[in-house]
């Protein structure tokens, strides 16, 4: 019966996504010759494809700042342990969630709408998406904090504020910090394609590259991406293995 | 009743409380004081109300019948900074000495001061002259000194439930209720740990209510024993009267047939191989 269900399922999502393995077959020669056009990478505009990726690590480093700051104060509202109340909590989650579905690369181009074409779109959308998962995370790592210290503290007659800035926060800070740079280095990732839509950074060299069918330039453009990516990735683990 | 003479530290009258959508009582009618100075033991089987008498005085459970009232003030009547400064009155020790772990011993001991303290100085970490003196001599007096600087989750739990006993001296209550205080240390640790609960209480006028499992223990550190069961105080005596009638008072069954280990020097006791027997059997 469940396996019927599924099996069906299976079905129509690939009728759905128009699965067409001749379409993929008849296309891996063309994808073979661009590939075999592409080498070797062009490095004429090497200072400009730089700039742009530092632009894509500024975005995300500046987004996730400010996604930080915003889930540090909203994520002690949707937290049960520290905010019982739930006419406080549940609204604090809806808008949490709401935020969180709407992908960073949406909101991205609401942005370039609002405020025009360039990097600080691309900040603007990380930031609101980043904020929602990030402080989903915060609360749920705080709600695995042991209970006990907490009560200790707020039975000593302590304020919510003296509990929080006492009490949570020293324990809490290596779990929220490791959270921060997993996020930092998945903004990373997205970053590098919120350029397509306007928002700045090294997608928007990508694209250009694509559409001139510069191949040469686009494996240059590839190139970069994986390096930082890669270099980003190391360097938030280690730092994160130190947390541990 | 008490022989320490002065009002009562704490004061319990006909204090009842039936859960919701129970049936029977967890506590009915509880009556019973504590006076400064004085250590009480709590014993009882589990489910016996102990849990709930702990947390009606700690206000984590409206308190619906009957009367508590914590160095002079009636709990259930106060609200807001009342409640807060109500707080302050007692301290609180738990089984697992829930010490913030990332905080040094010193730190953990000025959390005592949280409540006395202006919001600005938690932010910030600064503490005044006078309460890191507190502290430091809290530590002192649960001999700790050269501790005041290792972070809470280095410490033994000996040392850790001690740490605890500094932080409710820090807090200057009038009233320590101790929840199973050495349920989870070795003999050696739990004797230490009682020794000093009992000396504090004694020279600073400080009442202790304690809930122990381990009868023998309970004999030797407290001043009174008040023995529950099924929510109702059953005994309430001098340690030193506690027999074998009253055991059966509070438990509902003999005590096990090993005698509790002779009076003698505590320290080497707690190392005694005979000790540990009856531990193990009382328990």
């Amino acid at each position: 019966m469940l396996v019927a269900a599924l099996l069906g399922v299976y079905g129509v999502s690939i009728r759905l996504a128009d699965v067409d393995p001749a379409a993929l077959l008849e296309g891996l020669p063309r994808m073979a010759e661009w590939v075999g056009r592409s080498w070797p990478p062009d490095t004429t505009d090497l200072g400009l494809l730089l700039l742009r990726a530092a632009e894509t690590a500024a975005i995300a480093l500046v987004g996730t700042t400010l996604a930080a700051v915003l889930a540090l104060v909203s994520c002690t509202m949707a937290a049960r342990n520290l905010t019982p109340s739930a006419f406080v909590r549940l609204p604090t989650r809806w808008l949490l969630n709401t935020l969180r579905g709407i992908d960073s690369f949406v909101f991205a181009i609401l942005f370039v709408a609002a405020v025009g074409l360039g990097p600080f779109a691309g900040v603007l959308g990380v930031a609101l998406h980043t904020w929602g998962s990030m402080a989903k995370l915060f609360a749920e790592s705080i709600e695995d904090l042991p209970a006990g210290p907490l009560d200790a503290v707020r039975l000593t007659g302590a304020s919510r504020v003296k509990l929080v800035s006492y009490a949570l926060v020293p324990d809490a800070l290596p779990g929220l910090s490791s959270i921060g740079l997993y996020m930092l280095e998945f903004n990373v990732r997205t970053s590098t394609v919120l350029g397509i839509v306007g928002a700045g950074g090294i997608g928007l060299e990508l694209k250009n590259s694509l559409d001139l069918l510069n191949f040469p330039r686009l494996l240059t453009v590839i190139i970069i991406i994986l390096l930082m990516v890669t270099a980003v990735d190391q360097l938030s683990s280690r730092l994160r293995r130190r947390l541990a | 009743m008490s022989g320490h003479g002065g009002a009562p530290a704490i004061r319990v009258r006909g204090l009842g409380h039936t859960y919701t959508g129970q049936t029977a009582p967890a506590l009915s009618d509880v009556s019973f004081e504590v006076a400064p100075g004085e250590v009480v033991a709590v014993l009882g089987p589990s489910g016996a109300g102990k849990t709930t008498l702990f947390r009606c005085v700690t206000q984590l459970i409206e308190v619906e019948q009957g009367i508590v009232e914590v160095a002079g003030r009636r709990l259930g009547e106060l609200r807001g900074r009342e409640l807060g400064f109500a707080r302050r009155e007692v301290g609180l020790i738990f089984q697992q000495f829930n010490l913030v772990r990332r905080l040094t011993a010193e730190q953990n001991v000025l959390a005592g001061r949280l409540g006395h303290v202006p919001t600005w100085r938690v932010l910030s970490r600064r503490f005044d002259q006078g309460d890191r003196a507190l502290a430091l001599s809290c530590l002192a007096r649960v001999g700790l000194s050269d501790q005041a600087g290792q972070r809470a989750d280095r410490l033994s739990g000996g040392q850790q439930q001690r740490v605890a006993i500094a932080r409710v001296l820090a807090q200057q209550s009038s009233l320590v209720l101790a929840d199973e205080p050495v349920a989870s240390l070795d003999p050696t640790s739990a004797t230490h740990v009682l020794e000093t609960l009992r000396g504090v209480a004694r020279e600073r006028g400080i009442a202790v209510l304690s809930s122990l499992h381990q009868v023998d223990l309970a004999t030797r550190f407290a001043d009174r024993i008040v023995g529950l069961r099924e929510g109702r105080v059953m005994v309430d005596r001098p340690a030193a009267a506690f027999g074998a009638a009253d055991y059966v008072l509070t438990f509902d069954r003999p005590r096990p047939a090993v005698p509790p280990p002779p009076d003698g020097d505590e320290r080497t006791r707690g190392r005694a191989v005979d000790s540990s027997t009856s531990l193990r059997i009382t328990r």
